[in-house]
């Protein structure tokens, strides 16, 4: 089987085992890979209505056909579960190389069940699968150090995904960790494999991923598509610049996160955008198979690692008043070590400062004084402290010293750095993420903000976008997105659909059109869906002050506009009505059938 | 002599050129058996390439009992026609070290003396196997798509140089 390994690698924590089974070809055939795949598993490996924390709950990584092979940025891994954290689906995604490392050992994807009753690492070595005790030996260790430990002990190629001490103690946001600085970081992964004991996968594989009769045919035209379509303007900003360019764009358009969302501008941004970022970079580094390589590191006092990346520097910088850069990159590493995400964790973190301004209780916390944010990340991760009630997140944080209005998150996921009160169309998607507070199934803000195509104050044609997108502008849609992260490609290739066409023709061994292409996002879209419906998900809202009349801000580029609550759930009506879906946001029989999606309520 | 090398400086860590290099000539993907690799830290981001420097070296052909490593003439086309490279539709003639099959008895012995680290024993066909510049047309350096620099590149040897003026 071209592309596939055709083998699924199941390993029962509870009784220290594995098996290996064959991959279910239909599904593949209907949902290719990477986020559709993953979905159809949890669908049938999930419990339904079942807690999120039995051991019967599983945790898939699911690689994509490309992974393994030539094509830019599809080194990617897709993590799932259904989230301890919002009780939904949660897919993460994640480079580096841990997929391509799977694909080389054999296998397309691994299902985790089981809770192991001491603390383990399972090591993978092609088709060697070994259960190693990790009690007093890697428990407790940072990221970093496991990745040497594994390295040392167990391979000197091994791939290695894990735990730092925040998923030990399953703090609701820690994160996966592979190739240190790249985190499958939302909805709590590393608390769940924490409650599952498991520290760590470390994996080896020497195997091969075939692409056809002719390796060379595949090769030359992958050179062509990386020369016409990957090494462009449209992508090498992310390796000129990366993501901090973000910071300045984004706080000039009043929409920037600032001192837990009172503002959407941030006065000290000049001390931690682009060119502050620019001064102290040191080299760039790629993932795994590819070509743009957009990861900066950077180097200041005592500190030097990867990123930060935009959302970290709107969530850690600016909504928690920090303008220092040095501290911020200290913050970021801390979040690194530990397992933590860093978006809930500045989310939380201004939170709590904002609450010890405002009275409410003093966490020792406040806007803009870096000794207590400094401590902030340990102090979460070992739940000692004021850690003990940050590690609660933001909403039962503000519920439980009656402020749930000061929460910032959307189905118990807190929202990354992109404020819908200067960018209406962020509004939408947010309400509509199938995994919560979420920026990244669709980016209206590049038109509203980056691209200035749409006007930012208006939701008039947004719900058209939010579901299609504008390929042609460059502007994602949850359909798109959705097929997208099959393959798995990342966002910093700007594909387009023709371009993911041309690349199914060597996948399915026949001509691809464009709306095939959309047809895998809209069915993909759907069953994440009905898998939400079926474990009970929340009504699709967002935190009131971002749409109702008297949340809008007083300053900024932003100052004095509102959405309106009526406005917004009429909106959210015409997303449904786009999608074929009820009032309630329940797909009809008749879309279901049309997309060929083959599960059912 | 022409030969392939890893600029560490240079090298993002993508490991494009292992996976083109194993395609070519396994025809899959398998980069635990390409001609070449870069080793990277993820940690530290530090990275050292290994390549065969070819007649520069020659440590495996000195040792081979069997005579299995053969000089070839080959013409080397460098690919790589990216507005940033200069080196596009460069040539340049010399001599590589490849293995004959029918020769290799697979004794190990220039397994063990090469410094890089790129002839080894091929996990199937139990023969030495190592860098031939693919027949003149070096896929690592037609897929090194940093998107500035090239840090696979083909050198070619001082003493080569001097001679041939």
């Amino acid at each position: 089987m071209d592309f596939y390994q055709g083998k699924v690698l199941r390993i029962d924590l509870s009784k220290a085992t594995s098996a290996v089974e064959p991959l279910n070809t239909d599904w593949a055939e209907l949902y290719v890979g990477g986020k559709g795949l993953l979905l159809r598993y949890l669908w049938e490996e999930v419990p339904p209505k079942g807690d999120p924390w039995a051991p019967e709950n599983p945790v898939i990584l699911m690689s994509g056909p490309f992974a393994g092979t030539n094509v830019s940025t599809c080194s990617r891994l897709v993590v799932g579960c259904k989230s301890p954290a919002t009780g939904i689906l949660n897919d993460s995604y994640v480079g580096g190389s841990f997929a391509p490392e799977m694909k080389f050992a054999g296998y397309d994807a691994i299902i985790i069940q089981g809770e192991s009753p001491e603390p383990v690492v399972v090591t993978i070595k092609d088709d060697v699968v070994s259960f190693i005790p990790a009690v007093e030996k890697y428990w407790g260790m940072t990221t970093s150090r496991i990745e040497e430990a594994m390295r040392r002990d167990f391979d000197p190629a091994a791939k290695t995904m894990s735990i730092g001490p925040a998923g030990e103690r399953e703090v609701l946001w820690a994160c996966l960790s592979t190739d240190q600085f790249h985190k499958a970081g939302r909805g709590g992964h590393g608390a769940l494999w924490g409650h599952k004991k498991l520290k760590a996968v470390s994996i080896r594989g020497t195997g091969s991923v075939a692409v056809g009769d002719d390796a060379k045919v595949f090769l030359d035209d992958i050179y062509r598509i990386h020369k016409e379509y990957v090494l462009t303007e449209d992508n090498l900003w992310a390796h000129e610049e990366g993501t901090p360019v973000l910071a300045q764009v984004m706080s000039d358009a009043g929409v920037m996160p600032t001192r837990n969302w009172s503002s959407g501008t941030f006065e000290g941004v000049e001390n931690i955008n682009s060119d502050s970022f620019l001064k102290i970079r040191t080299r760039n580094r790629a993932c795994y198979q590819c070509a743009i390589a957009c990861r900066q590191f950077h180097q200041a006092d005592g500190v030097a690692g990867e990123g930060p990346e935009y959302e970290t520097i709107a969530l850690c910088g600016g909504n928690c008043g920090i303008s220092d850069i040095v501290a911020l990159m200290k913050f970021n590493a801390a979040c690194d070590e530990l397992g933590l995400d860093t978006i809930s964790s500045g989310s939380v973190v201004g939170l709590a400062m904002d609450l010890t301004e405002k009275g409410v209780h003093d966490f020792g916390l406040r806007f803009g004084e870096v000794e207590g944010y400094l401590k902030a990340p340990e102090l979460i991760a070992k739940r000692e402290g004021i850690g003990a009630e940050l590690a609660l997140g933001a909403r039962a944080l503000a519920a439980k010293y009656g402020h749930p209005e000061l929460a910032m998150e959307v189905k118990n996921l807190e929202l990354p750095g992109y404020d819908p009160r200067g960018a209406f169309g962020m509004s939408l998607a947010y309400a509509t993420s199938d995994r919560g507070g979420c920026h990244m199934r669709t980016y209206p803000i590049n038109d509203e903000v980056v691209a200035g195509t749409l006007p930012p104050d208006t939701l008039e044609g947004k719900p058209q976008r939010i579901v299609w997108g504008n390929p042609a502008e460059g502007m994602i849609g949850e359909n798109f997105s959705a097929v997208k992260f099959c393959g798995i490609w990342c966002d910093f290739w700007a594909i387009t659909p023709e371009q993911i066409a041309q690349l199914f023709r060597h996948l399915w061994k026949r001509e691809v059109t464009e709306e095939e292409v959309f047809r895998v996002g809209e069915r993909v879209w759907n069953l994440g869906r009905l898998f939400n419906l079926r474990e009970g998900v929340e009504p699709d809202d967002i935190p009131k002050k971002l749409y109702e009349e008297d949340g809008a801000h007083t300053t900024g580029a932003s100052a004095g506009r509102a959405i309106g609550a009526e406005n917004f759930r009429k909106a959210l009506q015409e997303v449904y009505q786009i999608r074929g879906w009820d009032e309630n946001g329940v797909p009809s029989e008749a879309k279901l059938a049309e997309l060929g999606v083959d599960v059912r309520l | 002599m022409p030969h392939v090398l890893i600029s560490s400086k240079k090298c993002t860590g993508c490991h494009m050129c292992e996976l083109a290099c194993s395609a070519y000539h396994e025809n899959a993907y398998r980069p635990s058996v390409a001609r070449l690799f870069s080793e990277v830290n993820p940690t530290t981001a530090a990275i050292k390439g290994h390549t065969c420097l070819q007649t520069a070296c020659a440590k495996c052909q000195e040792v081979c009992p069997q005579d299995a490593i053969v000089t070839k003439e080959i013409t080397v086309r460098v690919k790589g026609d990216y507005p940033s490279l200069e080196k596009n539709g460069e040539v340049v003639k010399g001599y590589v070290l490849v293995v004959d099959e029918e020769k290799c008895t697979n004794c190990g012995e220039c397994y063990d003396v090469c410094p890089t680290g790129v002839i080894h024993e091929h996990p199937e066909r139990e023969v030495a196997f190592k860098c031939d510049l693919c027949d003149g047309e070096p896929q690592c350096i037609a897929f090194c798509q940093n998107p500035h620099v090239l840090a696979v590149d083909l050198k070619v040897d001082r003493m080569d140089k001097e001679l041939q003026a």
